[in-house]
């Protein structure tokens, strides 16, 4: 009984697009300045087919079109908010300084999917949410002015044919097998004091297909949920 | 049951003889390849280009134009049909090894070019690189993967489906000992779904060792088809057995004659065999001819020693440094420096009689006129706890006067009045 229950749950949840935000406290906060533009920054994607024995083998094209209407996705649901957001590509400046910074903020993403996503929570971040990059995030303002920048980055495997027969046969026996799935994360940074103000993650359902125009945007929907702009 | 059992193993025996005949036709790839988009090799390149986006970041990084150039050249000589797609890396990593990734990016790590003896070495290498990427191994490679992942799963449902139908028919039977049966099939399909694991993971490997092979003698046929020597190709080996044996450690040590079915490299006395026999009746260089080709190598590498061997006594295996050490100085050049890091190599190990080796090779060091300042230094300390202090205030005092702007100028200064007062 309770296996039927638990995959009925399973069901249910593998329906929608789940994200659970981190939320930095207010006195981490700085006002936004008013009438000043934000900069999403051009999101990055790694996606990949899962093969029938389950290797993941990097897709290009998904990954270049997923990376373009994520960034359509973003700009078309920021635009519903007050706040605006110009889209800025910083791939061309991963040297000196400002490169440092970038990947500075690839490294603490990747810690806080580690500990605030994760199972382990790191013992000196234990009360709330408190990362920073550090003031050489004014760096990236050059001449914007801007006051936050929004980094998105997605990965994820979709299960080829094969793997998706192989599911079904595995279910008969009992056998559980893991299935591709895709997982976005977006990261609010305020570059006046290089705090990460916000960070979600979501894990996308089937229909947010973010290699469709309308799938990124419906995901980026989904995760821009209760972010503070 | 026997029968099912003998039809688990016959099916994984197919498995094996299924995969086993590789592909011998030796085509290279074509110039300027640019893989189909959704394509398995696009998916590679995209991979590599991130890879070597990074690359370029890291601080790893050599920025010298002349050394790149240098490395430029080599691999245009070497492979003029790929020179405008292979982009060169020289990195300051203090191990022997270089890398082709399928996008054409390379890297070529400075412990590479430090081991080298002469051009010829560094060309073998740089050609076994080369031709990895003319044969696209890494796509080959990916490719096997998949297959073999697919048969090993295929082998595996199959022994299920096997197994669960016996496992049926014998429950339906009414058997007294049908429990037990049941539970010895299912040993059974697992240790066969074991096994097909573990000959896959065999086969990956033994593939993997194929194209070292592969890569060894078409990179010496490369190298020795633009005029370098094809007896640098085993000699390289040679040196690399030589500096193993010479470990610290004993599991390094061990390494070199450990042979098991997941080495992915051939064993280095295969190698070194293998690439005797290619080089064949090729007549051995003179020793003058050797001579001029270790040197004029050595002025291209000569403005990076110091730096390069520094780097190398920070991977903590001092035997093997001490080993490469000897090799550098049997050429004859650059003896005041290579002492200096002789000694430095004594001090750092600090082993029964070490120290009093490591005075000498200060000692030496300053006799020669490129010794740097800081053989001073570290002989001055070494006089120091010798007892010897006249001779250690000398070698400080010459430090300051060699390295008059050195960060550590006051730390010298103060242990320099120090000596005094107690001397006087």
């Amino acid at each position: 009984m309770r296996i039927w229950l638990l995959a009925l749950c399973c069901l249910v949840l593998a329906g929608c697009t789940t994200s659970r935000a981190r939320v930095a406290a207010p006195e981490l906060t700085t006002p936004v300045t008013a009438g000043s533009a934000g900069l999403l920054v051009k999101p990055v994607a790694r996606l990949a087919l899962l093969t029938v024995a389950g290797l993941t083998e990097r897709r290009d094209d998904w990954s270049r079109d997923a990376a373009t209407h994520l960034a359509a996705g973003f700009q078309a649901e920021l635009a519903k908010r007050d706040h605006p957001f110009n889209l800025v590509d910083l791939s061309g400046q991963m040297e000196g300084r400002t490169g440092q910074v970038l990947r500075l903020n690839e490294a603490v993403g990747d810690t806080i999917q580690t500990y605030e996503f994760g199972a382990q929570r790191l013992p000196t971040k234990a009360k709330g949410f408190d990362w920073t990059l550090g003031e050489g995030t004014r760096l990236l303002r050059g001449d914007s002015g801007a006051d936050h920048a929004l980094f998105v980055t997605a990965r994820g495997t979709w299960s080829s044919p094969g793997r998706k027969v192989l599911l079904v046969g595995a279910a008969i026996i009992g056998t559980p097998i893991p299935m591709g799935s895709q997982t976005l994360s977006a990261s609010l940074v305020d570059l006046r004091t290089g705090r990460v103000i916000w960070y979600n993650q979501a894990l996308a359902g089937p229909a947010d297909d973010m290699r469709t125009p309308e799938g990124a945007q419906a995901l980026a929907a989904s995760v821009l949920k209760g972010a503070p702009l | 049951m026997i029968r099912t059992v003998s039809a688990l193993a016959l099916a994984f025996c197919l498995w094996g003889s299924a995969l086993a005949a590789p592909a011998a036709d030796t085509v290279m790839r074509s110039a300027n390849l640019r893989p189909a988009s959704g394509s398995p090799e696009a998916g590679l390149w995209q991979a590599s280009d991130e890879a070597e986006t990074y690359a370029r970041q890291s601080a790893d990084l050599d920025s010298d134009p002349v050394l790149g150039a240098y490395v430029r050249n080599l691999i245009c000589k070497l492979a003029p049909e790929y020179c405008g797609e292979l982009r060169i890396l020289v990195m300051t990593r203090p191990v022997l090894n270089a890398t082709a990734a399928p996008n054409g990016y390379v890297e070529v790590y400075s412990g590479l070019m430090l081991r080298s003896r002469t051009e010829s070495e560094l060309a073998y290498v740089l050609g076994h690189e080369i031709s990895h990427f003319a044969r696209n191994h890494a796509l080959a490679q990916w490719q096997r993967n998949k297959t073999r992942g697919n048969v090993t799963l295929a082998i595996q449902v199959g022994v299920s489906v096997v197994a669960i139908a016996a496992m049926a028919s014998v429950a339906n039977s009414g058997d007294f000992y049908a429990p037990n049966k049941i539970d010895y099939i299912g040993d059974a399909a697992q240790t066969l779904s074991d096994l097909a694991y573990i000959h896959g993971l065999a086969t990956y490997f033994a593939y993997s060792r194929e194209d070292e092979s592969e890569a060894d003698r078409l990179g010496q046929i490369r190298a020795h088809g633009v005029g370098y020597d094809p007896w640098a190709a085993p000699a390289i080996w040679q040196s690399v057995g030589a500096e193993v044996r010479a470990s610290e450690y004993p599991e390094v040590r061990k390494s070199l004659a450990r042979a098991t079915i997941f080495d992915t490299h051939p064993l280095t006395e295969d190698r070194i065999e293998a690439l005797k026999r290619a080089a064949g009746s090729t007549p051995h260089q003179t020793a003058e001819e050797s001579r001029a080709e270790e040197q004029a190598y050595r002025a291209i590498i000569r403005p990076h020693l110091a730096v390069w061997l520094r780097d190398d006594l920070r991977r903590r295996d001092l035997g093997q440094s001490l080993h490469l050490i000897s090799r550098l100085e049997a050429v004859g050049e650059d003896l005041g420096l290579l002492a200096y890091y002789r000694g430095e190599a004594y001090r750092q190990r600090h082993r029964d009689g070490d120290l009093s080796s490591a005075l000498a090779a200060y000692r030496l060091s300053i006799t020669h006129a490129d010794a740097p300042a800081e053989a001073w230094r570290e002989l001055g300390e070494a006089e120091s706890r010798a007892g010897n202090a006249p001779a250690a205030i000398r070698a400080l005092e010459t430090y300051l006067t060699r390295a008059p702007g050195s960060e550590d100028r006051w730390l010298i200064e103060s242990e320099l009045e120090t000596l005094k007062a107690s001397h006087s």
